[in-house]
């Protein structure tokens, strides 16, 4: 049975449309993340969940129960908010512990709750704060907390570790996977961060203006992106993508005469003569020699810059610009012309039109 | 870390000095009249400090001797007193729930800024009008009849204060609570009415100065010792063939102590500040 059913949600603010129809069913023990930028309406579906907003058409099932029109605090869900959300007057221990206090748990109960996902989150030693005296992981440790300490049946979580600075971001991000791996809950997780996705996720639903463009798992949204969107918007940095044309011989791309190969497995899929986007991800480009056995970009060098782990080279092929990621020690000249070789299977195909990825 | 320099330290101390002197001139000067023997008060060139100290006018006003001075007074000091507390405990009574009502569903916003447009009107327009209205409550000369009159004044106005309050609380914290099975009112109790204690605070006392000080409306409206407020009854001992000025800046002094002493008490809740902390600042 699925722990989460969403189907053919609708929101309409007046005239606008933010969500179009989202349908997710979701099994116990799985983490989706909600991947989309700002205003794509990942925060107002995770709302819809939560019933904080009412949907404006369709239907959300928790553990095969409907939950529209279902108050919040009788939905069997938590949620940590991007503002944590928590309680300054009261300590941590009430903070964690309010939910039970709230559903009238035993007191004993309720502090052996509290102290075991204390310690699970590693914060025993604070339980008598105020939030105001925690730091901003602290914080979110203790907001995590007052959600786990419940053991709904599904966790919600809106951008939880937006507020952090990059390094403790990172460890928040270790530490819900973790947390993940070790409680297997169902989570849903809304982010705009694609690498939290990737990293987090057993399954993404990449969100655009209220639509899903692609829902799969890491591994299928990072190598087989369903749309250009999608394409552009998961891997750092971003996809390249090439206008070109699909012809009999292969494809030529605009503002250079090289044609390269039509892998096979699109053979049959682009009609020739067709105006296409062609994607390869910059750490699918590799320097070779020039020479005519393989498929290869020639891109005039203009920028090389060394991130540390990796160097990330700038330049245009045929007016367009192309960036590929290199190891470090890589020996590479501004302004020179160099070759770069991609496999068939890093090669991404889109229709220029309808931006939708050919298949396979 | 900052270098200042000692002229500058200096300026800087020079300077919260000034204002507090300006600030506090009046006062001491109210109270140096009130324990200066009339003579000195009526003295040219005017003396600064009396010769002698003379309590004596205190122990006129706080006399409880029958038909005195005092017990004029002291009756209009408990009539402030209940007035103003009626009016400040009523107008917070309504206020709490209009204001969260108001802050937290914009759409009737405007309902809000109807009532404060009554604002707008100068006392003077609706003096009319409130005088019959309390004719037919039989609510003249009647210390709860100018405690409904005072509410008017003070309601739309911590109303207006106390949104703007739970305005700065997040409302992701009461949707917490809410998702944690706080029903309305234990939400309310146990947070968002803890946190928005400094501004209910401020909006208690400055009602309560507002009513305090209230003159107009009393004048009309009470007529003897049974509703008479302190503004009117200092105004009475300026009213007579001769005026104590000592006298009056003794009951001015005498008044000024319940506001102060309020204003102390609550001066905890004042400063304190919105705990921080809930939410990221």
């Amino acid at each position: 049975m699925s722990a989460l059913e969403i189907e053919n949600i609708r929101k309409t603010y007046g005239a606008i449309e933010t969500l179009k129809g989202i349908d997710i069913s979701l099994d116990s023990g799985e983490f989706l993340v909600l991947l989309g930028s700002s205003g794509c309406g990942k925060s107002t579906l995770l709302n819809i969940i939560a019933g904080l907003a009412e949907a404006s058409g369709g239907d959300v099932r928790i553990g095969g129960r409907s939950v529209l029109g279902v108050h919040p605090k009788d939905r069997d869900i938590a949620m940590v908010f991007q503002s944590y959300a928590l309680y300054p007057n009261l300590s941590v221990r009430r903070n964690i512990g309010f939910g039970l206090e709230m559903r009238g748990v035993p007191t004993a109960e309720r502090e052996k709750a509290v102290l075991e996902t204390a310690k699970l989150l590693q914060i025993e030693n604070l339980l008598d704060r105020k939030p105001g005296q925690l730091s901003g992981g602290q914080r979110q440790r203790v907001a995590i907390g007052r959600a786990l300490v419940r053991k709904p049946q599904v966790f919600l979580f809106d951008e939880p570790l937006s507020n952090l600075d990059a390094k403790l971001r990172m460890e928040m991000r270790t530490e819900l996977k973790r947390l993940h791996q070790m409680l297997g809950t169902t989570i849903v997780y809304v982010t705009h961060d694609q690498i939290e996705a990737m990293t987090l996720a057993t399954r993404i639903a990449v969100m655009r203006n209220g639509r899903i463009e692609q829902l799969g798992t890491p591994e299928e949204v990072y190598d087989h992106p369903a749309t250009l969107y999608v394409a552009g918007f998961v891997g750092s940095p971003p996809m390249n993508v090439l206008d070109g044309v699909a012809t009999g011989e292969g494809l030529r791309l605009d503002g250079s005469d090289r044609l390269i190969a039509l892998p096979v497995h699109f053979k049959n899929a682009v009609p020739s003569g067709k105006r296409v986007k062609i994607g390869i991800r910059p750490e699918a480009l590799r320097l070779v020699e020039d020479d005519d056995r393989q498929p290869a970009l020639k891109v005039a060098v203009e920028v090389v810059e060394l991130t540390g782990p990796e160097l990330v080279v700038t330049g245009r092929v045929g007016g367009q610009r192309v960036t590929a990621c290199l190891p470090p020690r890589t020996k590479l000249a501004v302004g020179t012309t160099q070759a770069f070789a991609f496999d068939d299977d890093a090669l991404h195909l889109f229709d220029a039109e309808t931006e939708l990825a050919f298949g396979r | 870390m900052e270098r200042k320099s000692v002229l500058f330290f200096l300026f800087i101390h020079a300077c919260a000095l000034l204002l507090a002197a300006v600030i506090l001139a009046p006062l001491v000067w109210l109270f140096v009249m009130s324990i200066s023997p009339a003579a000195d008060l009526t003295a040219k060139p005017l003396r600064w400090w009396p010769q002698a100290v003379d309590f004596s006018r205190y122990g006129v006003l706080l006399s409880s001797v029958e038909n005195s001075a005092g017990a004029a007074f002291v009756a209009s000091l408990i009539n402030s007193i209940a007035v103003a507390g009626m009016a400040t405990i009523a107008a917070l009574g309504l206020a709490i729930p209009a204001a969260w009502a108001v802050s937290r569903t914009p759409a009737v916003g405007w309902s809000l800024y109807m009532v404060i447009a009554t604002y707008m009107l100068p006392p003077v327009a609706l003096a009319v009008p409130l005088y019959f209205g309390l004719s037919h409550l039989g609510l003249l000369n009647n210390v709860f009849g100018l405690a409904l009159v005072y509410l008017t004044i003070l309601a739309p106005f911590t109303t207006w204060l106390m949104k703007s309050g739970f305005d700065a609380i997040p409302k992701e914290i009461e949707a917490a609570a809410m998702m944690d099975g706080a029903g309305l009112f234990a939400t309310l109790r146990i947070i968002t009415l803890p946190l928005a204690a400094p501004v209910m605070a401020t909006s208690a006392l400055f009602a309560f100065l507002l009513a305090w000080d209230e003159f107009f409306y009393a004048l009309l409206f009470t007529s003897d010792l049974r509703a008479k407020t302190l503004t009117v009854a200092i105004a009475d001992l300026a009213g007579g063939r001769v005026s104590d000025y000592g006298l009056i800046a003794t009951a001015g002094v005498l008044a000024a102590l319940p506001p102060v002493a309020i204003g102390l008490i609550m001066q905890r809740a004042l400063i304190s500040g919105l705990t921080s902390g809930g939410v990221k600042g």
